[in-house]
């Protein structure tokens, strides 16, 4: 049973940071700078694979305002992988980046860096520099990079095959042998960027011990300390991330290690003055992006409507180095495409494959919306052409409350309502009134269409080597209020006001008197980067534990100067009673001055703290790794309209439903929501980079041509459904939300297209010209 | 060659030396300290660097700050201060429409904009009046919220 007595937490309490950010937004990294602080610049290869024969930066060198300018023979020529969820020196992750290297792999790779004193200067001296290429042939198609014959993009990988992993449960063959149907698909996503809105930026600083320390918009401050003393060959102790107090946006993006943060850093130790880089958009579109993904997918179904065999194979372009491909690809087979739905037999084989295009990245979802995709499009067509209601069908299948994790056998479903998130949504969308498919009428045709996600863990997810430990520190002020400081970044969720809610509810203040201090890697415990749907869960656990640590110390002192016994008191509101009797209250703030101040007698109540402990700072601390992150079940229902004279479809509602254990800031939570199907409709219809097919150059480098949906297109109904069920090892049973909200709008459109004109496209983004062709009109 | 300009803004008059190719929005930022509108794209793409010049909603990354000589320009924060938001500020504020905020001045300046011109907009001229200003964050949802609550106040 979720407990119900809260005060704070489950409120819509207001975001902290929003008054700020009405007025101008100064916390952003953007507007971060240092007296005396150059401008850096890099210069980028026109080549998607070439090898630089010779740098000539006499000239540039010789511009009035340039103070540095750096090749790869004046960088530490250290093999590094950007992911900052994995330590650096892990072994699950391959390291073939350099932060200059003389082997371009994708258009765009920074070749040369150079500090100026402005901006116009540092660009001009770019110019100046000379380079002389030996192109080499390039590949962007990840089936042509495998064929014999193609060019070698690292040396050694054969066919540009990086990893093949697989798995497989029982014997796939004879599932298929048992199945009274078969279906079998193609299905493909493309390269969608994750458009956070405040460009990367960072300014490092190095002082005279070679100290370095660095201010950026990254999405994970432990993460950048570690990666930056690994590339620089220094220690960590010599690397100090300072926490700005909000970021522009990430939506995965910003838990990697760009090169401006190294080149900044370098540039600085150099000139011995602060160098800050910022991107341009065009080279934040080209930093990285989401894997685009082939993936086949083969059902055995019995009559009733029960699988025998399930088999997919998947096909990820990682790029041209390998950053996320051997992960991404892993959390999209469990995650995405596999474990949801049990199966006696499964198979599944993934390729992750070397080309001459830009970066993959995180982003949102991280391999997740490429499955469902595939997976519920499919399960869509089954449905469809056997008759059964998606619905039952779903539920037939799927995990239910109580049972073991499939990933992990450890670990229970101790929370889980897929089975409220499908009738409670499909109720509201009013599902049962749904129309035949193709029967309506007209030019512009309507449609209903869902899509579950019945099990994800992103964040606690248990691979080997992942990041999961939090911290937070949490200190008592003499007025009463506390600072509670926490690694995390909080990168547009909200988090820091959900984390202020979590600690003021555990040390019974007011939601105002809890504030977020932010800090630096030297004096903060480490956390995990926010990413993966995690920071509510795992730094919310580590948060209540701190702010529990805390509250014990404050009723220590209390004890003592109110002459009661610990177990007899409590805290609400901010003060201190005695159970029972109410008349025996003291403030928070009175208890704490007398344990900063414990010789103060004037006005004083009750006897003076009298062992060590009880004098000085009341503080918590704590820094924890959580169990497993529970999985949220969810499931969401559009109704779109197909104007089938031109291709276009709008999305009208939207109905989505989501068991996320207890809802922390119902606001905050609807936020994701909204924000999520935002990206999920662009995703579905708008969104794709493209690329010169000859020079891999991006073509699709600022919002002009990056189409992504504007207050036009998005549904002006979007209903949220919170299914609170309570999740024993969350904070106040909270589990997660963040990234399923971005895994089911595509395939729900996707199978809405189909309710409505009974046309299956199997391949995003669905544009009006693949309506078109697949209503014969092209 | 830089040359010797002078910018009203937010009924402040400010003497400074641009290079002539200098946007309204570099300018802003870079000379003036008025951080409010932000560089999202420096393309005319975003709507982040959203000001008004002359009592009209521009990009003012599409602007030399030499053709704004002579024309009142207003930035977020010539609106309201933390103690005292202008009433849009304040509802953008209380209907959660700020998530990571990076949007959230252009697009707060736009909104002005729309409810100076019309000020009962409906739905639809809403999500149409502010289809140049980006937002990945919150799905305008709530955007769209706090506009019609602050017109209707
Ligand atoms: S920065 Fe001006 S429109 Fe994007
Ligand atoms: S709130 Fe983040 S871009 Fe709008």
């Amino acid at each position: 049973m979720l407990m119900t007595n809260l005060n704070v937490v489950g409120k819509r309490v207001l975001r902290q940071d929003a008054y700020e950010k009405v007025v101008g937004g100064k916390g952003f990294p953007v507007n971060f700078s240092l007296p005396g602080m150059l401008h850096g610049k890099m210069l980028r290869s026109p080549y998607p694979h070439a090898r630089i024969l010779r740098i000539d930066t006499s000239r540039a060198e010789q511009l009035p305002g340039v103070k540095a300018v750096m090749t790869p023979k004046d960088v530490p020529q250290i093999p590094f992988n950007p992911i900052f969820f994995m330590p650096a020196g892990s072994m699950g992750i391959h390291r073939d980046m350099l932060i200059l290297s003389d082997t371009v792999r994708f258009a765009g790779q920074p070749v040369a860096a150079v500090a100026a004193t402005t901006v116009a200067i540092a660009e001009q001296a770019l110019q100046l520099i000379d380079v002389e290429y030996e192109e080499l042939l390039a590949v962007f198609d990840p089936e042509e990079a495998m064929k014999e014959g193609a060019p070698e993009i690292h040396v050694g990988v054969k066919n540009n095959i990086r990893d093949t992993p697989s798995f497989s449960a029982g014997d796939v063959e004879a599932g298929f042998k048992d199945a009274d149907y078969i279906f079998e698909g193609t299905y493909e996503t493309q390269r969608v960027h994750t458009c956070y809105m405040e460009p990367r930026v960072c300014v490092s600083d190095t002082d005279s011990n070679g100290h370095i320390t660095i201010y950026s918009s990254i999405g994970h401050l432990f993460g950048l300390r570690e990666r930056m003393a690994y590339v620089l060959g220094l220690p960590v102790s010599k690397v100090t991330a300072v926490q700005a107090p909000y970021v522009g946006g990430s939506f995965g993006s910003k838990i990697d290690f760009a090169y401006i943060e190294a080149l900044s850093a370098l540039l600085s130790a150099k000139t011995r003055k602060p160098v800050r880089f910022e991107h341009t958009r065009y080279e934040d579109f080209i930093c990285n992006a989401r894997h685009p993904m082939k993936v086949h997918l083969k059902t055995g179904i019995k009559k009733d409507g029960t699988f025998t065999a399930r088999y997919a194979s998947t096909l990820c372009d990682t790029s041209a180095y390998s950053t996320h491909g051997p992960e991404v690809i892993l959390v999209h087979a469990y995650f995405g495409l596999m474990l949801g739905y049990r199966s006696p037999h499964m198979k599944w084989e993934g390729t992750v494959v070397f080309t001459n295009n830009m970066p993959g990245g995180a982003f949102r979802g991280y391999g997740a919306p490429q499955a469902a995709f595939a997976v519920e499009s499919q399960i869509d067509e089954i449905c469809d052409k056997l008759g059964f209601d998606p619905i039952e069908f779903r539920l037939k299948n799927t995990p239910r409350q109580g049972d073991p994790h499939p990933f992990n056998p450890e670990w229970k479903l101790n929370s889980y309502a897929l089975d409220e998130c499908l009738n409670k949504g499909a109720e509201r969308m009013g599902w049962s009134q749904r129309a035949k498919t193709g029967s309506a009428s007209g030019a512009k045709k309507r449609g209903i269409g869902m899509a579950a996600h019945p099990l994800w863990v992103s964040g606690c997810v248990g691979f080997p080597d992942i990041y999961e430990h939090s911290g937070a520190i949490i200190r008592l002020n003499v007025d009463g209020t506390a600072y509670l400081s926490s690694a995390t970044m909080d990168i547009g969720s909200g988090q820091n006001t959900t984390l202020c809610q979590i600690a003021a509810e555990e040390l019974g203040l007011a939601f105002d008197s809890v504030r977020m201090a932010p800090g630096n890697t030297d004096n903060l415990p480490f956390d995990a980067p926010t990413h993966a749907s995690r920071v509510t869960y795992s730094s919310g656990n580590a948060v209540k534990v701190a702010a529990a640590d805390a509250k014990k110390n404050l009723l220590e002192v209390a004890a003592t100067v109110m002459e009661a016994n610990v177990a007899d008191l409590e805290v609400r509101d901010g003060m201190i009673t005695v159970k029972g009797s109410p008349a025996q209250a003291m403030s928070v703030a009175d208890v704490v001055k007398r344990a900063e101040s414990p010789f103060m007698v004037i006005g004083a109540q009750g006897p003076a703290p009298t062992t060590l402990k009880e004098k000085g700072t009341i503080m918590g601390i704590s820094s924890v790794a959580p169990p497993a992150n529970a999985s949220p079940a969810v499931a969401e229902f559009v109704e779109v309209e197909v104007d089938t004279e031109t291709g276009q479809v709008k999305v009208l509602r939207a109905v989505y439903a989501h068991d996320l254990g207890r809802v922390v800031n119902p606001a905050a939570a609807e936020g994701q929501v909204e924000g999520g199907l935002q990206q999920g409709i662009g995703f579905a219809l708008m969104e794709k980079m493209l690329f010169d097919p000859e020079t891999g150059a991006c073509l699709t480098s600022d919002f002009l041509d990056y189409k992504m949906p504007t207050a036009v297109e998005m549904p002006s109904k979007i209903e949220c459904i919170f299914i609170e069920s309570n999740e024993p090892t969350g904070p106040f049973g909270a589990k997660s939300l963040a990234e399923a909200c971005l895994i089911v709008p595509a395939p729900a459109i996707a199978n809405a297209i189909y309710n409505a004109i009974g046309v299956r496209i199997r391949s995003l983004p669905i544009t009006p010209e693949k309506i078109l062709a697949a209503l014969g009109k092209l | 060659m830089k040359q010797l300009i002078s910018l009203e803004v937010n009924g402040d008059t400010h003497e400074i030396a641009v290079e002539a190719d200098a946007t309204l929005l570099s300018v802003l930022r870079d000379n003036l300290g008025l951080i409010g509108a932000k560089r999202g794209c420096d393309s005319g793409g975003c709507g982040c660097c959203t000001v008004h010049v002359d009592g009209k909603a521009v990009y003012s990354c599409m602007m030399y700050a030499l053709s704004a000589q002579g024309q009142e320009i207003v930035t977020i924060e010539g609106l309201g201060t933390e103690g005292k938001l202008d009433p849009v500020q304040d509802t953008f504020v209380k209907e959660g429409a700020v998530q990571c905020g990076y949007c959230t001045c252009g697009m707060i300046m736009t909104a002005k904009q729309l409810l100076h011109d019309d000020p009962h907009p409906d739905e639809h001229a809403i999500r149409h009046g502010i289809a140049g200003n980006l937002c990945r964050c919150t799905g305008y949802h709530k955007i769209v919220e706090a506009i019609k609550t602050a017109a209707d106040n």
